[in-house]
């Protein structure tokens, strides 16, 4: 009995294996160099996976007058707070057309946290601070993931299937996305060229005996 | 630092304090604001300063800001001009919209008790100011900005009351640099100043032309020649250009050249070259 148990919990592993295989996304910018903070992800043609938000709300950090985080990506359903550890207050804000919201100035934990109820990318701001940048990127796809500063992203759990792979990131200047077929063996690595637009920010350092909150 | 230091109590009750330090090298070309040919001599000034702002929430996107400023100059080859200032300003400052493109309109009040090594010019003054600020792109930001005071106690150059109506207008290219450009418009009371000699009756202007000034005028023995400052009133014309490369995201370093052009019965022309260093903690 506990023979066939084990060769039955064996066969049940191998099964899931196959069915959730990883895709490696390797992104790279046109001089080959690693990109970071790009959001690969996978979306089911053959079906609609269902999302799962997390039960808890995802923190966005503000410290040293920067959000901590400079993509943050997320399901739809998601509820997201902007705890602020800076000694002056912030109003964070978004006018993207996914999501609208604002909270008002404040220190310590948001009183609220905010539901990014709809997919599409959020940029985040400080109406105080105008240089605080950041980004939200909802998604109604369970597969998905952000790549590190080596450009590596490991997307798992994707069941054997046909998928549209795209990578989104803040200052991608054409859309990134191609077939993608998950096999019955599993894992495989994708390397994407992305082509970015400059870094543009908003200075922060201060002028020289003018004020400042300008 | 001292400031800061003697600051922290009250910024442990309130939100901050936002604290700056700057430090500048400053040469002006005619210190004593003197006509051509009349006596003009140039000055470099050494100063050092800092300001500890607070911010209170005055409700959806109006901030009130609170700080007080100390600053310190030291000018050669004249220590008459040596002086130390300290000032309070209170500023309420709305943003009309979200977002870095809203425009910001701000109003307040200020003051500065100034102490001059030559004591006649010590002062105390003080204003109110309004302005708005517009951002027009990433790059692009202008501040309009007015002022009315009844003594202008910080300039050596000028005295008495005054307005001024004053833009700036930044290009950032990048994070790293700001280029600016600076247009101001003053009227009201200044000074102009006349190389004199001591004849048997007084002090006299070396320039005969000074005798048509019909304000009222004193002997000064601040700089190395002697002179006579009539007080006049005129309006002064001021542009400029500054570049400032940031130094990090807390300091910067700029290079500016303004110039003042005092219009009416003596006219007269500055020209400022200011280097200085800006940190913010």
């Amino acid at each position: 009995m506990n023979r066939l148990l084990a060769a039955a919990l064996l066969a049940a592993t191998a099964l899931c294996a196959h069915a959730a295989g990883i895709v490696r996304v390797v992104t790279k910018d046109a001089s080959g160099n690693p990109v970071a903070d790009a959001v690969a992800y996978a979306v089911a043609l053959d079906g609609t996976p269902q999302v799962h938000p997390p039960s808890k709300p995802v923190a966005i950090v503000q410290k040293d007058q920067e959000f901590q985080t400079y993509v943050t990506p997320v399901v739809v359903g998601t509820r997201v707070v902007f705890p602020n550890k800076d000694n002056v207050q912030h109003h964070v804000y978004s006018v993207s057309p996914a999501k609208k919201f604002e909270i008002p100035l404040y220190i310590g934990e948001s009183s609220a946290s905010i539901l990014f109820d709809r997919p599409g990318p959020v940029t985040l701001g400080c109406n105080i601070h105008d240089w605080m940048v950041a980004y939200v990127f909802v998604l109604s796809t369970p597969y998905f993931a952000k790549t590190g500063t080596d450009g590596v992203a490991d997307i798992s759990g994707l069941p054997q299937g046909r998928y549209r792979l795209e990578v989104w990131h803040p200052r991608l200047a054409a859309k990134v996305e191609r077939e993608l077929v998950v096999a019955e063996s599993g894992d495989s690595t994708q390397v994407v060229s992305v082509t970015l637009r400059p870094d543009r920010r908003i200075r922060r350092a201060p002028d020289a005996g003018g004020a400042d909150y300008k | 630092m001292a400031t800061l230091t003697l600051l922290a109590p009250l910024g442990a009750r309130a939100d901050g304090p936002y604290v700056s330090d700057t430090a500048c090298l400053v040469w002006l070309d005619n210190a004593t604001n003197a006509s051509s040919g009349d006596g003009i001599l140039g000055a470099f000034t050494v100063g050092a300063g800092g300001t500890a702002s607070w911010i209170h929430s005055g409700g959806f996107s109006t901030l009130v800001l609170t700080s007080l400023s100390a600053d310190l100059e030291v000018c050669t080859p004249f220590s008459g001009l040596d002086n130390v200032a300290v000032g309070p300003r209170l500023e309420v400052r709305h943003k009309l919209d979200v977002g870095p493109y809203a425009p910001a309109v701000f109003a307040g009040i200020d003051g500065q008790l100034v102490g001059f090594d030559d004591p006649e010019r010590s002062k105390a003054e003080g204003a109110v100011f309004a302005g708005y600020s517009q951002r027009f792109t990433d790059a692009l930001q202008l501040v309009v900005e007015g002022r009315a005071a009844g003594c202008d106690a910080r300039e050596t150059v000028f005295t008495g009351s005054y307005a001024r109506l004053g833009a700036t207008l930044n290009w950032d290219p990048n994070e790293t640099w700001r280029f600016t450009v600076t247009g101001g418009w003053r009227n009201g009371d200044t000074v102009a100043g006349y190389e004199a000699y001591k004849s048997p009756s007084g002090w006299e202007p070396i320039d005969p032309g000074a005798y048509e000034l019909t304000g009222p005028w004193r002997h000064v023995a601040t700089f190395s020649k002697p002179f006579l400052d009539y007080r006049v009133s005129a309006q002064t014309w001021s542009y400029g250009a500054a570049i400032s490369p940031a130094v990090g995201r807390n300091t910067s370093v700029t290079l500016g050249f303004t110039r003042f052009e005092t219009l009416g019965p003596d006219p007269y022309i500055s020209d400022e070259v200011r280097l200085s260093i800006a940190h913010k903690y």
